[in-house]
């Protein structure tokens, strides 16, 4: 809701740039977003060459005085993060509200964080490595350390 | 009227009349003073059913009409802003009937742009709405009648082929009329009160789906992502947030059980030790609870995936509450966890609201512990205390009107208790409304006061005083005295009733939770912020809490036009003359004709009839409503 009315100055959950796919009884919520590809599939097939980086945020943004609304773009997107506003007939995705994501802002329980990529895949690390441990380690060893 | 999409905000723009015996469906625009007068939800279904609805007719008959509503904050970023409300005059206490839903469904109408949807008459055969935007249509629902509410809507969902339609929907209790029948969105979320399901169910009414992708636009939006922010920081704060977040609402089982105001054994007890260890919020959580989950645009998330992984019970579904928890558990004298959750799960298949079907299995087995029903009578069931085969086999029963037994528990405590001599001084309903879990013993304007003026029954959302017992220093910001917390005291029940039942008319009404309401955004200055910067309306304090009381009046005229007196706002025999025997609460009853007294007074309705005045509903706005009830010689003067 944050992002539909930050972008769209209205509310419409097909103006949102985070689509939440729901899937209740499995317990799967998930939200689905631009990545910020490096390799930029979107852009690569962009006919006009639209698409292109901003440096300072790292985002991938649509330059709407070049698009012409093909799509390509939406169908080149390996997550479906590309998706189509009905009323402005354009393509729209994440721009990461150009440095700081209203998601994150609202976000009660800081379940979405904006974070720089190192501190993401070292959290990551973390984490996955305190699962293995956990598994092997008894109760008291991972307390105490082996001693 | 309506407006052009530049003048009005927030406000849904249209609303659906369907004759469904006509088969015909008419769109029209919502007028302007519905919404500035009942804002939308429960209040302008209130107003539709006042204006619309012949007094006197039969709930399950093709005249009564069943209204569905949400209002201005659907759909946008008001926190918890996942309600609908549907009403009509209930099968269960012949007065007005209301419930309330979470979930997305309510959001998603608001996309398709409508506020109400009302139903007249009775289909020939069984139909469903389909709203896809525009384009309405009534579907043969012959091939989904006998299906459970799951199936029925993963069937819809595949025939339409878009898995984003949200579905609400009767089960098989809907459609045998079974008084205390529900509605249910979204497989889990339940408009449970009052029987709203039967009178579905009775107008060959499946599910209406739908299927919204317009936008909805608010007045101030940099002022709505203001008050989302401060929003935020109240029920973040607030003392009731780690609670839900954590446990959900199975959290309050231990707050209430160590006030001794906990049902058990269908209220012969209001403490047991028992709980602790088996229906208690932290056991859920460990025993069943996998996934935390949430409603539409909601900071609190106090739902659930939860799942039994095997033995008899297995079972998945979302958020089996508190109430659940009362209903198979505690109050059937049932602590095996698991059972609950599974009958809980079975309630929301079969469309049952869990509270009233819960009570009517924990009244039939006092009956048994009694000797007023014997194997015989139950035809085979042996409904002794903690039974839980027998639980789950008797709301099967219900839900199916199998047999002589599952006749007699389909058509509710009171109705049955009139069948079976002796048992009126244990049936434990208001109005025909089976009470909630807590105890009114223990909580006085809470339960005492708050379930035996609620307008729709025994009942404890249209009050919620929950503010009462908890923030003492809210207390006297409010009402001039910390007493006004303290939990047993009547000398502040009717000011503290009359205020949340204003507050709680707001919440149902805009339509968002009362959850988030029930403390953080309980004050009406903090509302009149909301309404504002949704509509635009520049409304103040003193404007929420006048349409919070016209709200109530008139669901109370509605109610007097079908017959209520002050002999209707009361208590079971069991609460107003026998105390709790054990526990924290132990020694007390409800003494309800003080705080009556002072609410009426309070109200500005006649002590004697329980009437409105004429004063009283003129100063609201409503002196067609008192020329109404004048006409009939049911006005104070």
């Amino acid at each position: 809701m944050a992002c539909s009315l930050e972008h769209a100055k209205e509310f419409n959950p097909l103006k949102s740039r985070i689509r939440v796919v729901r899937k209740k009884l499995q317990g799967v919520f998930v939200p689905v977003h631009c990545l910020q590809c490096t390799s930029m599939p979107c852009a690569k097939v962009c006919p006009v060459e639209a698409i292109y980086r901003d440096e300072n945020t790292w985002a991938v943004l649509i330059d709407y005085d070049k698009c012409i609304g093909c799509g390509e773009c939406a169908r080149a997107c390996p997550f479906g993060a590309i998706t189509y506003d009905p009323d402005t007939k354009q393509v729209i995705k994440c721009d990461l509200c150009g440095g700081n994501p209203k998601c994150v802002e609202y976000c009660i329980d800081k379940a979405i964080q904006f974070l720089p990529f190192e501190d993401v895949e070292r959290n990551k690390r973390f984490v996955h490595v305190d699962k293995v441990a956990r598994a092997y380690l008894t109760d008291k060893e991972w307390a105490e350390g082996m001693i | 009227m309506g407006g052009g999409d530049d003048l009005r905000h927030a406000v849904p723009e249209n609303i659906l009349r369907v004759d469904l015996t006509r088969k015909k469906v008419v769109k029209q625009s919502l007028p302007d003073e519905l919404a500035r007068n009942y804002l939308g939800g429960r209040g302008a279904n209130a107003k539709i059913l006042w204006d619309e609805l012949k007094a006197g007719v039969d709930p399950l008959s093709p005249d009564n009409i069943l209204v569905f509503g949400i209002g201005p904050a659907n759909g946008t970023l008001a926190p918890a802003s996942g309600r609908y409300n549907v009403s009509a005059k209930s099968p269960l206490t012949g007065f007005f009937g209301d419930a309330n839903s979470g979930g997305h469904w309510a959001a998603e109408l608001k996309y398709a742009g409508y506020g109400n949807l009302v139903f007249y008459g009775r289909a020939d055969k069984p139909v469903y709405l389909w709203i896809d935007d525009d384009d309405v249509e009534l579907r043969d629902a012959t091939r989904l009648w006998g299906k459970d509410t799951w199936e029925t809507e993963d069937t819809i969902t595949e025939e339409l082929g878009d898995p984003e339609i949200k579905v609400a929907c009767i089960g098989p209790a809907g459609e045998n009329l079974v008084r205390c029948a529900c509605v249910i969105n979204e497989k889990t979320r339940a408009a449970g009160r009052t029987g709203m399901g039967a009178v579905m169910g009775s107008k060959n009414l499946k599910a209406i789906a739908v299927r919204g992708t317009k936008s909805v636009k608010v007045a101030d939006p940099e002022g709505l992502f203001e008050f989302r922010k401060e929003a935020n920081a109240l029920i973040s704060t607030d003392l009731f947030y780690e609670l839900y977040a954590k446990y959900g609402t199975p959290g309050l089982m231990t707050i209430y059980n160590e006030f001794g105001a906990q049902t058990h054994y269908n209220s012969k007890e209001g403490y047991a030790k028992k709980a602790e260890d088996n229906l208690y919020g932290e056991v859920y959580v460990e025993r069943v609870v996998k996934h935390v989950s949430a409603c539409f645009s909601c900071p609190l998330h106090c739902s659930a995936v939860y799942a039994v992984d095997s033995g008899p019970y297995a079972c998945v579904g979302e958020s089996c509450e508190y109430e659940n928890l009362t209903a198979y558990g505690s109050r059937c004298g049932n602590y095996n966890l698991e059972s609950v959750v599974y009958a809980s799960t079975l309630a929301d298949k079969l469309g049952m609201d869990t509270i009233s079907s819960g009570a009517t299995i924990g009244f039939a087995m006092e009956c048994w512990e009694k000797g007023l029903l014997d194997e015989k009578s139950t035809e085979g069931l042996i409904l002794e205390w903690g039974n839980a085969e027998a639980i789950i086999e008797a709301l099967r029963r219900m839900a199916y009107r199998k047999g002589k037994f599952g006749n007699l528990l389909a058509e509710g405590t009171k109705r049955m208790s009139e069948k079976i001599p002796g048992s009126e001084k244990f049936a434990i309903h208001i109005k025909g409304l089976d009470t909630p879990a807590v105890d009114p013993r223990g909580m006085m304007a809470y339960g005492g006061l708050g379930y035996a003026v609620a307008s729709r029954g025994g009942d404890h959302l249209r009050a919620l005083a929950a503010l009462g017992y908890s923030l003492p220093g809210k207390a006297k910001e409010l009402f001039g005295s910390e007493e006004a917390a303290d939990r047993f005291s009547i000398k502040y029940a009717a000011p503290v009733v009359k205020f949340h039942e204003e507050m709680r008319a707001i919440a149902d009404s805009l339509d968002i939770c009362k959850y988030i309401t029930r403390t953080a955004l309980l004050l009406p200055e903090i509302m009149a912020k909301l309404i504002n910067v949704l509509t635009g309306w520049g409304i103040d304090r003193a404007g929420v809490l006048r349409i919070g009381e016209r709200i109530v009046n008139i669901e109370r005229a509605f109610n007097v036009r079908e017959g209520l007196t002050r002999k209707d706002d009361t208590q079971p025999e069991r609460f107003l003359k026998e105390p709790l025997k054990s526990g924290p609460s132990a020694g007390h009853v409800v003494n309800l004709k003080p705080m009556l007294d002072d609410y009426y007074r309070l109200r500005g309705w006649d002590l004697e009839t329980g009437y409105p005045t004429r004063g009283k509903l003129e100063e609201l706005g409503l002196s067609d409503v008192a020329d109404e009830l004048k006409r009939i010689g049911r006005l104070a003067e």
